[in-house]
């Protein structure tokens, strides 16, 4: 690190320009400045810049290609919240599949850890199997669901065709009623392993004293379970919660591989809705308001989420 | 691994536990539901046309069509797809954990104006989904005429990578003790010494870890990709997936087969770095 004047000559600086440099990193603060830069600047430029954008774009009508930027006021937030029609029902779309997110892949995901916890044979090779969908690329997920939806030769109705309950089969993925929780389905077993290897850490963090404790005070395997499991796992219930939400939002390779949205937007999706406006039908005025929506829902969750998070870091 | 001793029996029991025998047969019955579509879509890989539309959906394949995975790799233009998939992932997953180790260890390590926001804009970061904005992000870097470039979504994908991994490392590093570092700091060294010397090298478990997470996640990305590159030719895999599946549904086999080609290399690092998985996801988000 240490430079002769000779070597600073090479690189066309004076000797004193290069004291200077070094005596400038030889302060921490500096050095300190240094190290965060390439991350801060990267992330500033295409994360926070973007997330700032959003809000002025969605005051502005623009097609996303010529120059002509034009102040427009409320007037995208006028139509999408009162005359798009296809707003609400992704709206409500999102909240019906966020909700079952929150509740079905966090109990599966506990179910599976309470149950890989045991003292049973083969629980590597059962955990590695139910963490295995998180692992492969969501499209493809959309892609095998869709293949096995398929109304002719998929999965679903072969299985059902077999089983003799031919009134069952649906055309899973074209029938409106039924669409958005036949992707769910997909999304189920894609995540569920998610929650469980959380859970699981979560378990290692059960002291093993405690239950003997209260076992052998006559506890049974319900009450060991509602007085010591699930107390002891209440921060990890918390996180996997949150993440269940926050992941939620960001389902938008499923949707797009399984359905695009359709048939007739009744699998539409908030993200998706604003990403067809802008991309597809060129309105980024329109898009950006629908994502200015979609993002205050997000912090709304998240803050107090932060908060508590950082309490926890200080402890 | 999973040997373990006397098993069906609670911790110091002699007798099997017939609730824990019922317990395991249900996880053996859930986890047939849940390679069943493993099976059925490597089964469909090795099946002509004819016989999936012929023959029962778990009824193995009596002659393996081979063709179909060459088929497939050449109408979906596989040659191209996995490259770009491999320039983007080998030049994003180093680089990205690099800036982010930098910035965890400035974070935890140095006092200096800003630093506590800069940590809590990091959190935030974590929390929001970029697939929310994907308009306003494809704005940027096409105002830097990066549209349809690997630097265009390779610069995206750090800026969303950043705050995760600099979450993880900051809280590794904030548990290494102090004495280390202090005492290298007072004999001389610089903090780019300091870091290099010591905090790389007793942080390499978790390295490791964030390196596999997020060659996986890169590997698999979909959203941004379908924004920014736009033309064929840069198309990462799961572009050409999604494009392959919209073109030939019909052709089963084919499809199949691309499917198939698509998980295959996510799925080795997987089975190979099983358990580095686990202890990547739990290191940050779990702490007792």
């Amino acid at each position: 690190m240490v430079a002769s004047p000779s070597t600073a000559d090479r690189y066309d600086r004076t000797p004193a320009q290069t004291r200077r440099v070094k005596a400038r990193l030889q302060d921490p603060a500096v050095q300190g400045l240094v190290l965060i830069a390439p991350a801060v600047l990267v992330y500033a430029l295409f994360a926070f810049y973007p997330m700032l954008d959003v809000i002025q774009l969605s005051f502005m009508k623009w097609n996303g290609l010529t120059a002509a930027k034009q102040w427009v006021g409320l007037d995208n937030y006028r139509y999408v919240l009162g005359d798009d029609p296809v707003f609400w029902v992704a709206f409500r779309n999102t909240l019906i599949w966020t909700a079952l997110s929150v509740i079905f892949p966090p109990l599966i995901g506990l179910g599976l850890a309470l149950g890989l916890n045991q003292n049973i044979p083969g629980r590597s090779p059962l955990r590695a199997l139910f963490y295995m969908p998180v692992i492969i690329a969501p499209i493809a997920v959309a892609t095998m669901w869709r293949w096995m939806f398929d109304p002719f030769f998929g999965l679903f109705n072969s299985l059902l065709t077999t089983a003799g309950w031919t009134n069952l089969i649906q055309d899973w993925l074209g029938d409106r009623s039924v669409a958005l929780y036949s992707v769910f389905i997909g999304y189920v077993w894609e995540v569920a392993g998610f929650s469980m290897v959380l859970f699981l850490a979560g378990l290692q963090g059960v002291s093993q004293t405690l239950i003997e404790a209260a076992r052998i005070d006559g506890a049974g395997r319900f009450q060991v379970f509602r007085y010591v499991t699930l107390p002891a796992l209440r921060p990890t219930i918390t996180i996997v919660l949150i993440l269940s939400l926050i992941n939620s939002l960001k389902a938008f390779d499923i949707v797009y591989g399984m359905t695009g949205g359709g048939p007739a937007q009744s699998t539409q999706m908030l993200a998706m809705w604003a990403y067809t406006q802008a991309m597809q039908l060129g309105d980024f005025g329109r898009g950006s308001a629908i994502s200015v929506v979609l993002l205050l829902m997000t912090v709304v969750i998240v803050v107090p989420y932060l908060r508590w998070t950082l309490r926890r870091q200080e402890a | 691994m999973s040997g373990v001793a006397n098993p069906f029996r609670q911790a110091g029991a002699e007798r099997i536990d017939p609730l824990l025998v019922a317990l395991w047969i249900t996880l053996i019955i859930v986890a047939v539901i849940w390679i069943a579509p493993f099976v059925f879509i490597i089964f469909t890989s090795l099946k002509s046309n004819a016989t999936v539309m012929g023959t029962g959906a778990f009824s193995p394949p009596t002659s393996i069509a081979w063709e179909n995975f060459a088929n497939a790799w050449r109408r979906g233009d596989f040659g191209t797809t996995v490259v770009n998939s491999t320039i983007i992932t080998v030049i994003k997953v180093p680089l990205g954990l690099m800036i982010s180790a930098m910035a965890a260890y400035s974070l935890s390590r140095i006092q200096f104006w800003g630093h506590k926001v800069a940590f809590l804009a990091i959190v935030f970061g974590t929390m929001i989904p970029f697939q929310v904005m994907l308009a306003p992000i494809f704005k940027q870097v096409n105002s830097f005429g990066l549209i349809n470039t690997y630097v265009g979504i390779i610069l995206p994908y750090l800026a969303f990578g950043v705050p995760y991994q600099v979450f993880i490392l900051h809280g590794f590093f904030k548990e290494v003790p102090k004495e280390l570092s202090e005492a290298a700091l007072i004999d001389g060294a610089s903090h780019f010494t300091v870091f290099r010397r010591i905090f790389l090298p007793v942080s390499l478990p978790v390295l490791a870890a964030l390196l596999i997470l997020d060659f996986v996640a890169t590997w698999n990305e979909f959203a941004m990709a379908l924004v920014i590159l736009q033309d064929p030719d840069r198309w990462t895999l799961p572009l050409g997936l999604m494009s392959f599946q919209s073109q030939f549904a019909r052709d089963y086999g084919q499809l199949n087969a691309a499917i198939v080609m698509t998980v295959l290399p996510a799925a080795i690092v997987y089975l190979i770095f099983q358990r580095y998985f686990v202890s990547g996801l739990t290191s940050g988000a779990v702490k007792e």
